[in-house]
């Protein structure tokens, strides 16, 4: 009892962290058809805004989130304005997903080296947004900081999917990731609307990064990993597909969990490749994707 | 005679290196019904493309109530109130049937505006309230074809241009389309609707122009080309 409510609770934890950051690539590659590699970069800057407002000014924890999420959704945009947008018309006369994977990776690699001269190679201490933490179930300890940052990422995602589905603009973002020339004859300025969605995603991964730095450190390259991870739960739920995403960065979450309880650390991660190999063989448009389509 | 709304001079326009419109000329008056046949393949898509934004003409010049439209991407020719029904209807194949329909007045309208007009359309095509929850891509083609006719209506338009909606219907769908077509002429909307044949349009063309190679190569009334055999012989099939 005690090994499943430890898979329960760290599941919770490592699929809402996923999910947080996969979402945003997510709605960049519905929306855009682009695999957007610059997600790391931001989850990299928000680790080390929170280093700078918990640790450097001791400031509020909520203002570590509020300008995580503002930094990021500014450099989001520049991103999608630097990168992105001067190909847009191009993109049926080139390879647009291929040639913006690779401008999207030099503007990761642009921030990841100013970080390097700026912060220097060395990993910084972020003071969690919240200490302490609570004994669930017989020596099952949770960190408050792990509930506020799956909390806060099932908010995030739950306030992202009210957005989409329920809003104006969030309406528009899925109708230009449906049918692109439909959505213009409905009036939608898609120039303005690519570089919010690239700015909205980059802040979502920009707040996990908040929290993954007070996790594993802010340092330059703090994004990496979860840049890997996002892209392998983006690919496993079916790309552009958002309730995929969902449930793939729990099923992630869920498979690692489980084997690190039974297998130990060790095997987490061939196991993890193992079943994402095996499931992508049977179903290559991933778990709720659809054949050669993406829709948000 | 009033200035047009819409007028087209020498007009050209295709994909990359292909003209597939040349050099055409149009005018549609206000609260006229305009109808361009033609057979598959000589433009008629390409032209409402062209004139929506969605390629970009080559040539030529297109005054929508007296400003200059060609060239000017979707977005903004949609903000001067041009509103296209393209082929295949373009709903958005995920979203529910209402959503669909909101999407139709995304352009300046306040909450409680969107709310009227989709009573509005609710009231005009009760079958497209039936399926409102429903998801557009699991619609029959009648059904996609009334809601995109519905999602056309949800804000008001200057201009009405319809792709062939006969396409694909089956009769009793068909009757359904042009009865709301009619309705809507009967309304006073400006309406510009190509289609390949007269088979069904007798019955709300102000005008006909003939389509050929990309130019407007005859005009007149109904009755006016009905009766010349040239016109029904080589291009245009049976009329009823």
């Amino acid at each position: 009892m005690t090994d499943l409510v430890g898979i329960l609770v760290t599941t919770v934890i490592l699929g809402s962290i996923y999910g947080l950051v996969a979402i945003g690539m997510t709605l960049i590659y519905g929306t855009l058809r682009i695999l957007d590699m610059s997600q790391g970069s931001m989850v990299m800057i928000g680790s080390f805004v929170g280093w700078g407002i918990l640790v450097s000014a001791h400031w509020n924890p909520v203002l570590a989130i509020v300008f995580a999420f503002a930094a990021t959704f500014v450099l989001g945009m520049m991103t999608q304005l630097v990168s992105v947008q001067p190909l847009m018309g191009r993109r049926k006369a080139i390879d647009f997903e291929m040639v913006t994977f690779i401008t999207t990776f030099a503007v990761a690699m642009i921030l990841e080296n100013v970080a390097l001269e700026v912060f220097g190679p060395q990993q910084r201490n972020v003071t969690p947004v919240v200490s302490g933490g609570v004994n669930v179930y017989h020596g099952v300890n949770l960190p408050y900081q792990s509930i506020a940052m799956a909390a806060i990422s099932i908010l995030l995602m739950g306030g992202l999917g009210l957005f989409l589905g329920k809003t104006r603009w969030g309406m528009a973002i899925r109708a230009v990731a449906q049918d692109l020339d439909a959505a213009r004859l409905m009036g939608v300025p898609v120039s303005k609307l690519y570089p919010v969605t690239m700015g909205l995603a980059s802040s979502l991964a920009g707040v996990a990064g908040v929290f993954l730095g007070a996790q594993f450190f802010a340092y330059p390259q703090a994004g990496d990993l979860p840049l890997l991870e996002a892209l392998i739960v983006v690919v496993f739920g079916g790309l552009g597909s958002l309730p995929g995403t969902v449930y793939a960065a729990y099923v992630i979450g869920l498979i690692q969990a489980t084997t690190e309880v039974f297998l130990g650390t060790t095997w987490s991660l061939p196991i993890l490749y193992g079943v994402i190999l095996f499931v992508l063989i049977f179903r290559p448009q991933g778990l709720l994707g659809k054949p050669s389509e993406a829709r948000l | 005679m009033s200035e047009p709304l819409l007028s087209v001079r020498r007009l050209s326009a295709g994909y990359g290196a292909t003209t597939v419109v040349r050099e055409l000329d149009l005018e549609v008056r206000a609260g006229e019904s305009a109808v361009i046949i033609g057979p598959n393949g000589h433009g008629k898509t390409t032209l409402l493309r062209a004139l929506n934004g969605l390629i970009r003409p080559s040539a030529g010049e297109v005054l929508l109530d007296g400003e200059e439209i060609a060239g000017r991407p979707s977005e903004q020719i949609a903000r001067l109130g041009a509103v296209l029904v393209p082929q295949g209807d373009g709903l958005f194949p995920e979203m529910t049937v209402e959503d669909n329909l909101l999407m139709g007045a995304f352009l300046g309208q306040s909450w409680r505006d969107r709310r009227r007009s989709l009573a509005h359309v609710y009231d005009l095509f009760p079958g497209v309230k039936a399926r409102a929850d429903q998801q557009a891509r699991t619609l029959s083609g009648g059904e996609r074809r009334l809601s995109a006719l519905g999602r056309a209506l949800m804000r008001p338009s200057t201009i009405l241009m319809i792709d062939e909606p006969s396409l694909g219907l089956a009769p009793v769908a068909l009757d359904a389309v042009y009865g709301a077509i009619a309705e809507l002429k009967s309304a006073k909307t400006t309406i510009l609707l190509v289609e390949e044949n007269f088979t069904h349009v007798g019955g709300i063309a102000d005008s006909i122009h003939v389509l050929e190679m990309g130019s407007i190569t005859r005009s007149g009334s109904y009755k006016e080309l009905s009766e010349d055999e040239g016109v029904v012989a080589a291009y245009l099939g049976s009329i009823t």
